[in-house]
């Protein structure tokens, strides 16, 4: 599993901007970026590099931010790729609560982060067994990435 | 442990204490047609002598006096002494025009240290308390009132004011405080601060809090209980009459006790100026009938309670006023229907997940008033989608839609994004211009 920060913002100016001055003044790097957002508010989902350390910088600079575990899995960067994968999910009865796409550094190939329920997160298991070519990552191996 | 600060009187029975009121309100009547032109005059044109006050029900034929009438006598035109025999003077904030001055003598400001003696007594002080006293001083009653009282009832009093939290926080811890007296909204501010600065107010020797000077809800009181880790008393003033202590609540927590030896209290319909009985709703209206320097006679708080006549477990005999359901001021009209701050509060906290911070904001588009809440999201909720906020808008509007039957536009806002008082808390910004 991989440690997901999720940051609740509201839609006002420079709140974007303290959250990631606060990740910045601590030396945090980010790996991935995503917002869903209303007219309101927004929650910002983000993979650090070391998210202990980034937890504890938001929380310092009074950031509304807590951790959920997600899901990474490595794929080939070529059309066709990620289909394979939502296939898999649907012929397993796995739903998706969200997904985004994770910048790796030092592979060609393309990483996918979704969310699953938390009944649905043993299913992912029984998955990888049955199908060796799906490569979960954990975390220290996607941060290598 | 101390459980009156003067029985004798606290406990007065019921008939005594009624003709003691009629002599100081027969007193105080004489008092202000003989001292005030602007009573003898507001009495003749109703063809009202003194002669014709002959028991309590009789108040009912004098005239209200209202806060317009304070303004329109600016500054001491209601004073019933010469300035001479005045001690203090003390005024309103005056934030809508001029002040409202208040002058007391010193048997006056005698009688409102009695007041906040018995009040602080209500809440388990004695001459070993240290009371930490975080009401402004100044032209404003909360300092000095509390500070009155503390002093008459021979606690430490540690004159700090409000403000400087730090410091604030400093002194629960070293000083010994045993009580905190200030607003409703600053003790909770004091709380969180307490909490964000990781000090257990286990650790703490402050046990008790005496707040007043604005409405508070039940649950708001349960918040400041749990976050400074004591028991909080309502205690009820107004800078016209005299400030904290004319009424203040004891351990029973079911109403104040009104200092009837002191104040005289009815009910009224705001509307039609009618008297009603014990136990109805409606405005609160005090005659004072021991004040010497500016007495009131059937003064209009517009402060929304009831009164409880009920024999109180503690002993004391003096009724209670209800805690407030708010003030015939702060009431606002949106789309026909009356809604009081204290009623959004009292939604938003049963709705759970959120602060007991928020911020009304009406305004109208076109013909149609609208109704923005904003709310301080609680700091340990763990929020991963949006689907789960949504979740707690809805729910939160279903809350207010039941109690107020309007749909309010909820905007979730993160922890400590509202502004903080140390003093009375802004909570409504109405934007309509009608």
């Amino acid at each position: 599993m991989i440690r997901q920060v999720s940051v609740f913002i509201q839609n006002d100016s420079g709140r974007l901007a303290r959250v990631l001055r606060a990740l910045k003044e601590a030396n945090i790097n980010i790996r991935s970026l995503t917002i869903s957002e209303t007219a309101d508010y927004g929650i910002m989902r983000l993979i650090l590099q070391d998210t202990d350390a980034g937890l504890k910088a938001l929380k310092e600079a009074g950031v509304m931010a807590n951790e959920t575990n997600v899901i990474a899995v490595e794929m080939p960067d070529k059309p066709g790729g990620l289909s394979q994968l939502t296939d898999l999910l649907a012929q397993a009865d796995i739903g998706i609560e969200y997904a985004y796409s994770f910048l790796p550094q030092n592979t060609s190939n393309a990483i996918i982060i979704f969310k699953v329920s938390e009944a649905d997160e043993p299913k992912i298991s029984a998955l990888t067994k049955e199908h060796p070519g799906l490569q979960v990552l954990e975390s220290d191996t996607l941060l290598m990435k | 442990m101390q459980r009156y600060w003067n029985e004798s009187y606290e406990c007065m029975p019921a008939e005594q204490l009624k003709e003691l009121q009629l002599k100081n309100l027969i007193d105080t009547v004489e008092r202000v047609y003989e001292r005030v032109p602007f009573y003898r005059k507001k009495f003749q044109e109703m063809g009202i002598a003194p002669v014709d006050i002959q028991s309590l029900e009789d108040i009912q034929k004098l005239p209200f006096t209202t806060k317009t009438d304070l303004r329109d006598n600016y500054p001491y035109g209601l004073l019933a002494e010469p300035l001479k025999n005045i001690t203090r003077v003390h005024a309103s904030s005056g934030t809508t025009g001029k002040p409202v001055v208040d002058g007391y003598t010193r048997k006056d400001l005698n009688m409102w240290s009695e007041c906040v003696a018995r009040g602080l007594v209500c809440a388990d002080a004695d001459s070993k308390s240290v009371i930490q006293n975080a009401y402004g001083y100044g032209l404003f009653t909360g300092g000095l009132g509390i500070h009155g009282g503390a002093e008459k009832l021979g606690a430490s009093i540690i004159p700090i004011s409000g403000g400087n939290t730090a410091k604030q926080l400093m002194m629960m811890q070293d000083f010994g405080s045993t009580h905190l007296t200030c607003t409703p909204s600053y003790a909770q501010y004091l709380g969180e601060s307490l909490r964000e600065a990781g000090i257990d107010p286990a650790e703490l020797p402050l046990r008790a809090g005496i707040h007043g000077a604005e409405a508070w809800s039940e649950n708001m009181r349960k918040d400041i209980e749990e976050k400074l880790g004591i028991e909080c008393f309502d205690i009820y003033g107004l800078s016209e009459i005299c400030g904290p202590g004319v009424a203040v609540e004891c351990h029973e927590h079911n109403g104040l006790h009104v200092w009837e030896d002191n104040f005289y209290p009815e009910i009224i319909d705001p509307d039609t100026g009618e008297v009603l009985p014990d136990g109805e709703w409606g405005e609160l209206v005090i005659t004072t009938i021991t004040k010497e320097g500016m007495p009131l006679i059937r003064y209009r708080t517009r402060d929304i309670t009831r009164i409880l006549s009920d024999p109180c477990p503690c002993g004391r005999t003096h009724r209670r006023i209800d805690r407030f359901q708010g003030r015939t001021d702060d009431m606002l009209i949106i789309r026909g229907v009356n809604v009081f701050p204290s009623q959004i509060e009292e939604a938003l906290l049963n709705a759970g997940e959120v602060e007991p911070n928020y911020m009304i904001i009406v305004d109208r588009e076109g013909l149609l008033d609208t109704i923005e809440i904003q709310v301080e999201l609680n700091q340990s909720l763990n929020l991963n989608t949006v689907a789960e906020l949504e979740a707690i808008e809805k729910k939160i509007k279903q809350h207010i839609s039941s109690i107020i039957g309007i749909k309010a536009h909820i905007v979730l806002v993160e922890p400590k994004s509202l502004p903080r008082s140390e003093g009375k808390a802004v909570r409504v910004i109405d934007n309509r211009k009608i």
